[in-house]
């Protein structure tokens, strides 16, 4: 287990730092810089002006001398200094991050209270009418993207009762049950999507498992259909929903761009993509390597589940 | 008769009663708080001398104070709606060459120091670069608005004198735009681009990056009982369908100047007949730029050509719904007050019958050599963003019919000034806002020779000297007919065609009190006086 445990992060850290290769360089390979912006919102051009700019952020260096002290100060904890705000990154990145990542939680909750019930009902009653009922929504939840969901939300809101949740955050410790509002909405409109897919995971690996000897087995010993189900077969067809779950968590992290911005929520995708239009490199640089580092740890942990939900699976051999 | 005399009576009495409760209505009562719209975070603090961009300006505008600024209760913005604000007043002396400005003695920053002459001195000596400057600026968007000053005197702690070159009456109006505060030479500057030093109405009490900026009451305003509002939140909403859900839900009290369109301010009021919505004016202008210094655009005759072939009118019914005007270089009455109105355009390039006009800009093309069997072939630019893309669009279609095949390049905002002021490209489709409706402000930032922003390149020696005569013309009537004059001659140069002038349908609710609209979008906003009485 252990050696597992460093071999995996060994890769993980191998992974971090092709990824600050890749984002570094695809970065400055993308037309313009802040430079280019800060004179776009003046309306002008001065090339000595420019050259001042340049030199006091730190862009006249060469390549190489900026990524080796973005790495060497990001070692120690320095995540630099935002371009655009003139504020320490880490002070703009810090309060994102609990955002993003409670609608991303509340969102997957979501899911799996819909997805995987559904997926099971769809399963036992294989061919019925409340399995075609069940497959369709699934089918209309991946075919509709939880942006478009999100805007049809707030729409139907407003258009009917002259309403929509609060457009400027509100804390739990404020308000609680407005703070409730504020995400259940969006976590709907993602949770849904996310719920689709685990639904038909969840369908097709547990309709796998039914025809396994030992379900047959359970039922001639006279269990009950609800154990044979819930604690022989669901059980036994759970890890790949347990993959698609961590998959998902990873996704949602960085890809609630336009749930964010649709509900006006501050999380880490809305701001990263308004960094990135500024190419404000230490925002960005910064954001990617925390989503990257959540997309490893969400792998990791998952990794980890399969051994507590399948005693079969063994690690490090 | 009795009867007659007791209707007289109760009809007196209701009269009455009803003038007290609407002039009861009409008292501004203290206290209350607003949420007002933003399109976008603020691009660089409040370090409004470093921008150009009303997403910084407008949000500002309630922390600072100009020495004069236009009346936030008039629509129109002139030299007849100017009203003190740091100074108590101020004097033309020397025929036009010196302007004073006595100061108030009241006035302290919002850190609680006084504000003085020493402040004054210190803002104008960076903006306009004098080798006594105490500070520079990162960026200085409108150093050429006070290319005219000579020196800046603080005569006594109360008292600033601007020595000019020449005469220059427009140097009030660009005094008083929303892009001409005052700042503390206490401060750095670049500490603007963070926080919030000034003498305004409002303090900055808190700006979450991307989330809002809030603002509370001043107690310490030079004005007694002002600001009426207790506190103010411009609460950054990114997606435009948000943004006016929010308006009509109730959970913003003000629109976002320029930022509503007819069509939507109609389905708005559909949506809640209840809210006020009032067209005005933005000065700002659909534009086309031509790279004079490159060919085919070096050509004068493909340049008119140009001009002839797009349809103002159908742009305006096809791309704005009808929600901009018809002007020249300067935008026309009432929206404006110094362009040419309609019927003084009809006879300059464009803005006659379109199949005349098309007919003209064929003829043109023949002679530079260009038949539709022998199209020209360009490359139109435009920033990658809607309103620009439509313009665009629009125009592609209009050039197809006189022989110019046009392809379309979006060009992204963090090129596309660099791009321009280089003039690397042929033909584009340009949005031009004028900080202040003034004609010294656009002709020297827009057609001057050499000028940054004068993106086409176009330098005219005669345009130059119409530029100068009617910058120290101290007749308005005269000046105005050498404005005509100027303007006529820069549509028959295809300098900069103009394509319309667009119009905001502003909207506030109702309980929303004295927040006036002006016909320009960077110079109102102060808040001083306005109410709500919700």
């Amino acid at each position: 287990m252990k050696t597992y445990l460093a071999q995996r992060l060994g890769i993980a850290a191998l992974t971090l730092f092709g990824m600050s290769l890749v984002i570094f360089v695809l970065l400055r390979l993308a037309p313009g810089d802040i430079v280019d912006i800060l004179f776009s919102t003046g309306g002008y051009v001065n090339p000595s002006e420019r050259v001042a700019i340049e030199k006091e952020l730190g862009l006249d260096r060469p390549l190489w001398v900026q990524y080796v002290d973005w790495i060497r100060h990001l070692c120690v904890g320095d995540l630099g200094k935002s371009y655009r705000y003139d504020l320490p990154a880490w002070e703009i990145i810090r309060p994102l991050i609990p955002v993003t990542v409670e609608l991303a939680v509340l969102s997957l909750i979501i899911a799996v209270l819909l997805g995987v019930p559904t997926g099971v009902i769809s399963a036992v009653r294989q061919d019925t009418a409340l399995d075609y009922a069940l497959r369709v929504v699934s089918l209309a939840g991946l075919s509709m993207p939880s942006f478009w969901l999100a805007m049809v939300i707030i729409l139907v809101l407003v258009a009917w009762i002259g309403w929509i949740p609060p457009v400027t955050y509100v804390s739990p410790w404020e308000n609680f049950p407005l703070h409730a509002i504020q995400f259940l909405l969006p976590a709907l409109a993602v949770g849904y999507r996310s719920s689709a897919l685990m639904m038909r995971i969840t369908r097709s690996a547990l309709l796998e498992v039914m025809r396994e000897d030992y379900i047959r087995t359970a039922r001639a010993k006279g269990q009950a259909e609800k154990t044979v189900i819930w604690s022989h077969a669901l059980k036994n067809a759970i890890l790949p929903v347990v993959t698609v779950i961590g998959i998902e968590f990873a996704f949602l992290i960085g890809g609630l761009v336009v749930t964010e911005t649709v509900f006006n929520l501050p999380g880490v995708a809305r701001f990263l993509v308004q960094a990135i239009s500024w190419r404000d490199y230490p925002i960005v640089q910064n954001l990617v390597m925390f989503i990257a580092v959540v997309v490893i740890l969400s792998n990791l942990t998952v990794d980890m589940l399969y051994g507590v939900l399948d005693p079969r699976v063994r690690y490090g051999s | 008769m009795m009867r007659f005399r007791i209707a007289a009576a109760l009809w007196a009495a209701v009269a009455v009663t009803s003038l007290a409760t609407n002039a009861y209505a009409q008292t501004p009562k203290p206290g209350g708080h607003l949420n007002i719209m933003l399109r976008e975070d603020l691009s660089q603090g409040f370090a409004v001398h470093e921008t150009s961009t009303i997403s910084t300006s407008y949000p500002s505008l309630p922390c600072f104070n100009n020495l004069v600024f236009f009346d936030q209760l008039k629509r129109t913005e002139s030299v007849e709606t100017l009203v003190p604000e740091l100074a108590e007043k101020w004097s033309w002396q020397d025929n036009f060459r010196n302007l004073v400005f006595f100061l108030r003695k009241d006035v302290k920053w919002h850190d609680g120091k006084p504000f003085t002459s020493r402040d004054v001195k210190f803002t104008f000596d960076m903006l306009r670069e004098a080798p006594e400057a105490q500070a520079k600026l990162r960026i200085n968007p409108r150093k050429d608005w006070y290319a005219n000053i000579e020196a800046v005197e603080a005569a006594d702690p109360h008292t600033v004198v601007f020595r000019l070159k020449r005469p220059q009456p427009s140097l009030l109006l660009m005094l008083a735009s929303g892009y001409t505060p005052i700042y503390a030479a206490h401060v750095p500057p670049a500490s603007y681009r963070t926080g919030c030093v000034g003498t305004g109405p409002f303090k900055v009490k808190e700006w979450r990056k991307g989330e809002y900026v809030d603002y509370v009451k001043n107690p310490d305003y030079f004005i007694k009982g002002r600001p009426y509002l207790d506190t103010l939140r411009y609460v950054v909403i990114e997606n435009r369908g948000t943004r006016v859900s929010a308006l009509q839900a109730g959970k913003l009290d003000v629109s976002f100047p320029g930022e509503t369109t007819k069509t939507a301010s109609e389905q708005l009021k559909k949506a809640v007949p209840q809210l006020v919505v009032t067209p005005v004016g933005q000065t700002v202008s659909d534009n086309i730029i031509m790279n004079v210094k490159k060919p085919p655009f070096d050509n004068p005759k493909i340049r008119l050509a140009v001009s002839y072939a797009i349809d103002r009118r159908g742009l305006i019914q096809a791309v704005h719904q009808g929600g901009a005007v018809l002007g020249a270089s300067l935008a026309p009455k009432p929206w404006g007050v110094w362009g040419i109105a309609e019927p003084g355009l009809q006879p300059l390039p464009g803005y006659g019958k379109p199949a005349d006009m098309k007919d003209k800009a064929r003829k043109l093309m023949a002679e530079a050599g260009h038949t539709p069997e022998k199209p020209l072939k360009v490359e139109i630019v435009t920033r990658a963003i809607a309103v620009y893309v439509d313009m665009a669009s629009f125009v592609i279609n209009e050039l197809k019919q006189v022989g110019i095949e046009a392809t379309l390049k979006q060009v992204e905002t963090a090129q596309w000034h660099a791009m321009a002021t280089r003039g690397d490209y042929q033909i584009g489709a340009n949005l031009t806002g004028l900080g202040v409706d003034d004609p010294d402000a656009n002709f020297y930032e827009n057609y001057a020779c050499g000028s940054p922003r004068n993106y086409s390149q176009y330098c005219n020696e005669t345009v130059m000297k119409m530029i100068d005569q009617q910058s120290q013309e101290l007749n308005p009537q005269k000046r105005l007919e050498m404005l005509a004059a100027l303007q006529k001659k820069l549509e028959e140069d295809a300098a900069r065609p103009i394509l319309d002038w667009k119009l905001d349908y502003f909207t506030v609710w109702p309980h929303v009190h004295n927040m006036i609209p002006h016909n320009n979008i960077y110079n109102f906003g102060r808040m001083t006086d306005v109410w709500r009485d919700k």
